[in-house]
Parts: C-alpha cells; sequence; structure tokens
C-alpha cells in the first residue's frame, strides 16, 4: 500500500526535475534561480527551484557559474540524459537484478572472449554479402 | 509417515541430469518449461515436508501454540528422528520463508525503481538512454513492458543487429520470462538442490529468446553477431564484472555457448523426447522423482493429519 502512496509523489519529483530542465534549455545562455522560477511560474517557491537545480548540479545534468551573489545555471543533460542518469544508479544499486532485468549479455570470462571473437569473426563475411 | 517425509528434500537430486542435458538437446521453450515446472513442483513438496517436520518439531517445545494432544508419542513416532528433525526444521523453514520474502520484495522493488527511472521519458516500447556504457534490459511492467537500451550499444550495432536486440527483448517480454526466471529463484531458496535448475533456466530463456529474434529477424547468423558484439563491447567497458554470479567452470560461459547454438541449424520443436535417449532418461528420471516427491509428501501430510486428527481432544 505504501508503494502506491509513494510512487506518484516521487513521480513528480522527477517531473519537476524535468521541467526545470526544460526552462533552463529555453534560456540563451546561463539562466538564474528567479528567471527559472519566472519562466515555471505555477506558485513554486524559489527555495523549491533552488532545491531542484542542486539536486540536478549532483547528477551532473546542470553546471554553474557565479554571477555576483547569486549563481547563473547552465543545463548539460536533457531529460533522456537525466533518465540514464537515474538508471545507472539503479542498475548499480541492485545486486540481483537478474531475476527483473533480463539482460541482453551477461559477462564475459576471460577464455570467452577468445571463443568469441572466433566465433563472430567467422560470420563476418556474410555481412559484405547481406548487408 | 516415517521416512517418506524426508524424500522430497533429497528427489530435487534426480532434475540434475535433466538440468545439464536439456540445454543441449531440448527447445529452449520446451527446456524453459520443463525445468522451471519440475522446480517449482519439487519445491513444493520440499517445503511440505518441512512444515510437517516443524509441526512434530514445534509440539515438543514448551509453551507453543499447538494443541497439547499435538506433542502425543503417537505424532513423534510418525516421524523417524523426530528430536533432531523436527528441531532443525523450524530454522530451516523460517531461512526459507525470509529468503523467498526478501527476493520476492527486492524482485518488485527493482521492478519500480528502473520504472521510475524512466519516468518523464516519452512512453514508447523502446526508451533508448544516452549513455557511453553499453547494456539492454527488457523491463517487465504489466501494461507498460519496456525495453532499454543505451545509445553506447546501439552505436556497436549494425541496423540488422538492431533489430535483432529488439526482437530479442521483446521475447522476453511477450513470453513472460521473468516469471520463470522469479519462480527458479524462490525454488532453489526453497531447496538449495535445486539451484542447478535456476542456473539452467537462466540460460535456456536467453535461448528461447534468442531462437524468437532469429524467427523475427529471419537470420541466425544476424542474431549471433549482435549478441557477440554486445557481449565484446560490454566486456571492453566494463572489466571488473562484480555483479556476475558464480559460473566459474572450466566450460566455456553462457555467451560463446548461445552464439555457437545460433551458428548451428535451428532446434527441432518436438513436444517430449524419446525416452531412448540420454536426455529422455533424463526427462523421465526427473519427472518420476517429482511424481515420487509429490507422493511423498502427500501421503506424509495425510498420515500426519489423521495422527494429529486422533490426537486433538475435541
Amino acid at each position: 500500500m505504501t508503494n502506491r502512496r509513494e510512487g506518484p509523489r516521487r513521480r513528480a519529483q522527477g517531473e519537476l526535475e524535468g521541467l526545470v530542465l526544460e526552462a533552463l534549455g529555453e534560456a540563451d545562455g546561463p539562466a538564474s534561480a528567479g528567471w527559472v522560477q519566472e519562466r515555471l511560474g505555477g506558485g513554486l517557491a524559489y527555495t523549491t527551484v533552488i532545491t531542484i537545480l542542486t539536486r540536478l548540479l549532483a547528477k551532473g545534468a546542470v553546471t554553474r557559474e557565479r554571477s555576483g551573489r547569486s549563481f547563473a545555471w547552465t543545463p548539460v543533460a536533457d531529460q533522456a540524459g537525466l533518465a540514464a542518469h537515474r538508471m545507472r544508479k539503479v542498475l548499480d544499486g541492485e545486486s540481483d537484478r537478474e531475476a527483473v532485468l533480463a539482460s541482453f549479455v551477461t559477462s564475459l570470462e576471460p577464455e570467452d572472449e577468445r571463443l568469441l571473437r572466433e566465433l563472430v569473426l567467422g560470420t563476418e563475411p556474410d555481412t559484405k554479402g547481406t548487408d | 509417515m516415517g521416512m517418506f517425509v524426508f524424500l522430497p528434500l533429497i528427489l530435487p537430486l534426480t532434475a540434475w541430469p535433466v538440468a545439464r542435458l536439456a540445454e543441449q538437446h531440448l527447445h529452449p521453450r520446451t527446456a524453459t518449461r520443463l525445468l522451471t515446472g519440475l522446480a517449482a513442483a519439487m519445491a513444493t513438496c520440499s517445503s511440505v515436508s518441512l512444515g510437517l517436520l516443524m509441526v512434530v518439531g514445534t509440539a515438543q517445545l514448551p509453551g507453543n501454540p499447538l494443541p497439547d494432544g499435538w506433542s502425543d508419542p503417537a505424532v513423534r513416532a510418525a516421524v523417524p528422528y523426530d528430536g533432531i528433525a523436527g528441531r532443525l526444521a523450524v530454522p530451516t523453514l523460517l531461512a526459507v520463508v525470509a529468503a523467498c520474502a526478501r527476493t520476492g520484495w527486492r524482485h518488485r522493488r527493482t521492478r519500480r525503481r528502473a520504472h521510475r527511472a524512466l519516468a518523464g521519458l516519452p512512453t514508447t516500447e523502446a526508451a533508448v538512454l544516452p549513455d557511453d556504457v553499453p547494456y539492454a534490459y527488457a523491463l517487465p511492467g504489466g501494461t507498460r513492458n519496456r525495453i532499454v537500451v543505451t545509445t553506447a550499444l546501439l552505436s556497436h550495432l549494425e541496423p540488422a543487429e538492431r533489430r535483432a536486440l529488439f526482437a530479442h527483448e521483446r521475447a522476453h517480454l511477450t513470453a513472460r520470462h521473468h516469471r520463470f526466471l522469479l519462480t527458479v529463484r524462490l525454488a532453489a531458496h526453497a531447496n538449495p538442490f535445486l539451484y542447478p535448475l535456476r542456473t539452467a533456466v537462466a540460460y535456456t530463456t536467453e535461448r528461447w529468446a534468442d531462437e524468437e529474434a532469429a524467427a523475427a529477424v529471419g537470420s541466425r547468423r544476424t542474431v549471433a553477431r549482435a549478441i557477440g558484439r554486445a557481449a565484446l563491447v560490454s566486456h571492453r567497458t566494463t572489466p571488473p564484472p562484480a555483479l556476475a554470479g558464480l559460473t566459474g567452470f572450466a566450460a566455456p560461459g553462457p555467451v560463446p555457448r548461445r552464439v555457437a547454438a545460433l551458428l548451428d541449424p535451428a532446434p527441432l520443436a518436438r513436444r517430449w523426447p524419446s525416452l531412448f535417449t540420454a536426455v529422455g532418461m533424463a526427462a523421465w528420471t526427473a519427472t518420476a522423482g517429482t511424481a515420487v516427491s509429490a507422493m511423498s509428501s502427500a501421503n506424509s501430510a495425510l498420515n500426519l493429519a489423521l495422527v494429529l486428527h486422533a490426537a486433538t481432544p475435541l
């Protein structure tokens, strides 16, 4: 039951990050947090925008530079980049994920690499004919 | 019930030969279903036996919530070595339940987290993530199954190989392979003797998806090449496979075996192997083992129920 309640809230957080990123992307050059807040409208508190921007900074999705007494923010990643970052965290965090996520290939033993190269190379001439 | 109650605990050993032979000699679809079915049946019987032993075991503990009549000598006499067996059964069954609950919970958590990570992306079947680590996953999600691929992996594959990759992942999702994988995982927790079946099913589901992909793309070589390239690229970028399971045997690992199988002709989709082949013998041995296992646990359960019924003052 807790999962169901937790789900929408967390997702809203992810969406908020996406919205902030999108707004930053529309700016010409670095933008201030105040500018982002104005751009988003929708009654977001200034501190909320700062929190989201700081979180994005930790994820490597934005960079910032000092301008005067505040920071100017520049986007690095887009929505997809952010999703990639989140997915990497999930994959790194789960030690036994095989039951859920059937991966395309599993890891190779040292001897496997040589064997595989021979097998794959054996199929190469076929490519030139068909592709 | 006598010694019969112990049989289901060791009869999973009869499934070892077929776990070894099925992956080479049966169609991967048949092998997956057969091995998962055997694992589920044997794990259930083994857990029933543990439960019966536990009833007798706990009946001797002072302050248990069971009726007094259950610690009657007649009940105890139903299990040989009831003292040791009963006391061992209690922690064992608790450990089994805990391990299964943990696996089930983690399974759900991984799924939920992975879906949440993709929130905000367009809800297409394939989610292509810009990442320089090459990987591809099939993420089951009830109504919205998704295929997660990184740009790094796609950039190393030719168009036909990309189609093979997507066909492979789609096959995992449409055939619901995650359910087979979860079943054999839980079975291996219930009885560690079933562990070889878990390893075998992990391989046969991959082979099953490979065969489906080969049929969808129309070329076994393309699928073989896609797997080979993807494995070599992943290997180069992620040197220490810290998360890999215990696959340290002298035989080649699963990936080269899959590629080699694809370079061979397609397997025949025969429904049941003949008794007069090695794999047929192994399959029938395992089936007989399962049947004996089921009969033993049913027999023991019935016996104990009768004894307990007679011993319960009502």
